[in-house]
């Protein structure tokens, strides 16, 4: 169906394991401490916990007294970090060399970012990390002590908890996937006690190199445990879109999870791809006349205040679902529990195979809208000229 | 003696069928109020034109979903409606909506305003729970005592403007122990006059203020005492915002929801506020590190600074904080110090000004330039 040219960058062989020697965060932090003292960049991106409060957010951490506030991983993931990076660095010209240690869904999102010039990637090194996904937003404000230690338990077993985030529930991209988006990633599965260094491009090379580590050991025992837990939650993804397939098979049955929207589009706001400066449905574009409005009402019997709830809803997943990283931003951020977040990754997962296209994968594959071609599609937009044209090819 | 009419039916039915007769005699062309989406407890504004849709309104539903005031303003921002129609409003959506229309956002001619002596609207992370039909029931014995209902917005329960004002009609229901038997209609305008004409009711003498009235509204002032000195410590200054609004994520989502903040593109939503990366090199060499995105806490004081001295506490705002901030709470308990300085009421009165478009050089000397 699709024109892009992929070409098949294989995985890595070899790595750099590290013994665990106090926790996985003081190895990892080790690292980049390391990093800074030998200027290899000039500041880490990096999830922190803000002192006194329970508060998790993204600081550029220069000043290694700030490492005492880092968590690689937190309990829940705050702002995308995808919109983290790309709030300091859309404009370019960054003038610093820059690390940035995100979650594989973050990363993706970074990729279409730069694909969709929103951050710049010069001078930016993407560090990724094995993700055991995270816990809602909302439920962790309301007791983030408790939700802190339940976290802790399953990010130690990998387990496929129902506590966690539907989208992480349902992820089965939390790893390094095969393509060309972080320089590094660190593997936390596989050996116990054990942290792996896989350096993805040459830039990661090079970062491992000047760090002084040779990549000589081998991936087998990450890959393997890595390998497994992606069959497993295929498995589980594969139930979620069936289920969410059926509930939704009418479009009565999809605008009816819509219902309760209030219109605040924080799902927008959260949205990582979701860039523009203003959206079209917060424009004046929409405005009409009062006599428009009860013209409208009248047509139907009644008309729903705000206007375009649900067009709103359509409006931007045609927009941005194709580069739909699954990340679940947009149903934590919602006040009023609409499963957003698995509404537009089913759909992102449909479309998204329509055009051979997985957002976030490789740095080179161009987005499908930009070299969508007339003829595609034809099936859809032009059924009877499609048919013609296929019985010409069998002739 | 206040105008008023006594109707003998719930508070909920009587509205219902005062508004439906009204759309059904064509005496207005439209009722703008709250209607259930569907049988799962989702509830939207709705501007209703045909009788037959009218069936699944339910004007005094305890949800907000948007403030009623800004839905007006989206209707009648590029003019007035021709064709009276009739809103059901509360006391604090009526008040947004006044001053939405003292900024030009919006035309309050031909409504026929209807409001409720309020007992404050639940949470809406409530709406679409599996117990919301028992919660809505509980809520209304608490109005039907003058209790503060625990499933309330925590703006409600120390809201002191439950009465409306600028509404046409009035609909009694707070501390009216009979009202599924019977309610009371207040008319405080020829128009509301009119209009009752159609209602079903009989003359009456009462007042709004009851004793139970004056007794909920104390209760009000204790909570509001409580929630505005347990919301920011006194003294603490910067440290105790930094602290309140850490969890933020700059969704915006308060600044869209809010009825007051009526600009098309807020100016943290423009190219002006984004982060200059040619500066990040001296920020980091100052401060050691950055919290990004920046401006987060910028954001909350310059919307404070616009839009505090109209706050009408409505809390849309905090209903719609994904992290949990006090937001409602932290803007009321400036914005009630602020409306105070400036001996103003938003909401109370449409010919008076928003305070900066009087504001006089010589004003406030003793905090400027002394």
């Amino acid at each position: 169906m699709s024109n892009n040219q992929k070409e098949t960058k294989n995985y890595p062989n070899k790595g750099k394991s590290l013994p665990v020697e106090k926790s996985i965060k003081d190895t990892v932090f080790n690292i980049f401490k390391k990093a800074l003292e030998e200027n290899i960049f000039d500041a880490l991106l990096i999830p922190a916990k803000v002192p006194d409060t329970d508060a998790y957010s993204w600081i550029l951490l220069q000043d290694e007294s700030l490492f005492d506030i880092a968590d690689p991983l937190p309990p829940v993931m705050t702002v995308q970090g995808g919109r983290a990076l790309s709030s300091f660095s859309k404009n370019g010209e960054l003038g610093l060399k820059i690390a940035a240690l995100l979650r594989p869904c973050e990363a993706r999102a970074v990729i279409e970012l730069f694909k969709l010039h929103q951050v710049d990637l010069d001078n930016m090194t993407l560090i990724t990390i094995d993700c055991p996904g995270a816990m809602p937003l909302a439920d962790y404000m309301n007791d983030p002590k408790k939700i802190a230690d339940s976290f802790k338990k399953i990010s130690e077993k990998w387990e496929i908890s129902e506590s966690l985030r539907p989208a992480c529930q349902n992820c089965h991209r939390f790893s390094l996937m095969d393509g060309t988006g972080p320089d590094l990633h660190i593997g936390l599965l596989g050996e116990n006690n054990k942290v792996t260094l896989i350096a993805n491009s040459p830039e990661g090379n090079d970062l491992l190199e000047k760090l002084g580590f040779e990549s000589k050991d081998s991936l087998d025992k990450w890959k393997t445990e890595k390998e497994k837990l992606v069959k497993e939650k295929t498995k589980k993804r594969e139930s979620f879109l069936k289920e969410w397939q059926e509930k939704t098979k009418n479009p009565d049955g999809f605008f009816n999870e819509l219902n309760k929207c209030i219109n605040c589009h924080n799902c927008m706001n959260a949205c990582p791809i979701c860039y523009c400066q203003q959206c079209y449905f917060d424009s004046q574009m929409i405005n009409f006349k009062p006599e428009i409005y009860l013209k409208k009402s009248r047509e139907k019997g009644a008309l729903r205040f705000p206007l375009n709830t649900m067009l709103f809803h359509i409006g931007r997943m045609s927009h941005m679902v194709l580069s739909c990283v699954a990340c679940g931003a947009c149903e934590d951020a919602c006040p009023v529990s609409i499963p957003v977040g698995r509404l537009f990754s089913m759909v992102g997962d449909k479309t998204q195979k329509q055009f051979d296209y997985v957002p976030g994968l490789n740095r080179e594959d161009p987005l499908p809208l930009q070299i969508f071609k007339e003829d595609e599609f034809c099936e859809v937009e032009t059924p009877n000229e499609c048919e013609e044209k296929a019985t010409e090819e069998v002739k | 003696m206040a105008k008023a009419i006594k109707i003998k039916k719930n508070v909920e039915e009587g509205l219902f069928d005062f508004l439906k007769s009204l759309l059904e005699k064509e005496k207005i062309n439209g009722v703008f109020t709250l209607k259930k989406m569907d049988d799962n407890g989702a509830i939207s504004y709705s501007l209703i034109t045909s009788p037959d849709e009218f069936k699944d309104a339910v004007p005094l539903y305890p949800f907000m979903p948007v403030n009623a005031g800004k839905a007006l303003s989206s209707f009648t921002l590029l003019g007035k409606t021709e064709e009276p129609i009739a809103a059901v409003l509360r006391p604090c959506e009526l008040r947004a909506f006044v001053e939405l229309v003292k900024r030009a956002q919006g035309d309050l001619e031909n409504f026929l305003i209807i409001s409720p002596t309020c007992g404050g609207v639940l949470s809406l992370n409530l709406m679409g729970d599996k117990n919301q039909e028992k919660i809505v029931s509980q809520y209304w014995t608490s109005v039907q005592k003058a209790e503060i209902s625990p499933d309330t917005r925590e703006t409600c329960q120390f809201c002191e403007n439950f009465l409306p004002i600028n509404a046409d009609i009035t609909v009694a229901a707070l501390g009216n122990k009979d009202l599924d038997k019977e309610f009371i209609l207040f008319l405080n305008s020829p128009k509301g006059e009119e209009f009752a004409k159609h209602a079903e009711g009989s003359a009456v003498s009462e007042e709004i203020e009851t004793k139970e009235i004056n007794e909920f509204r104390k209760k009000r002032e204790e909570l509001r005492e409580k929630f505005f000195k347990e919301t920011g410590k006194e003294g603490e200054g910067l440290k105790s915002l930094i602290n309140i609004f850490a969890p933020c994520l700059g969704c915006h989502g308060c600044s869209h929801v809010c009825p007051i903040c009526y600009c098309v593109l807020c100016d943290f939503d423009a190219k002006t506020h984004e982060y200059h990366s040619a500066s990040l090199s001296l920020d980091l060499k100052n401060k050691g590190g950055l919290k990004v995105p920046t401006g987060n806490l910028l954001f909350h004081l310059g919307r404070m600074t616009h839009m505090a001295v109209s706050c009408v506490n409505c809390g849309m705002c905090s209903d719609v904080c994904p992290v949990n901030i006090p937001v409602a709470t932290v803007f009321s308990k400036v914005g009630s110090s602020l409306q105070k300085v400036f001996n103003y009421f938003p909401g109370k009165d449409i010919e008076e000004p928003a305070p900066q478009g009087t504001y006089k050089e010589e004003e406030f000397k003793t905090i400027g330039e002394q």
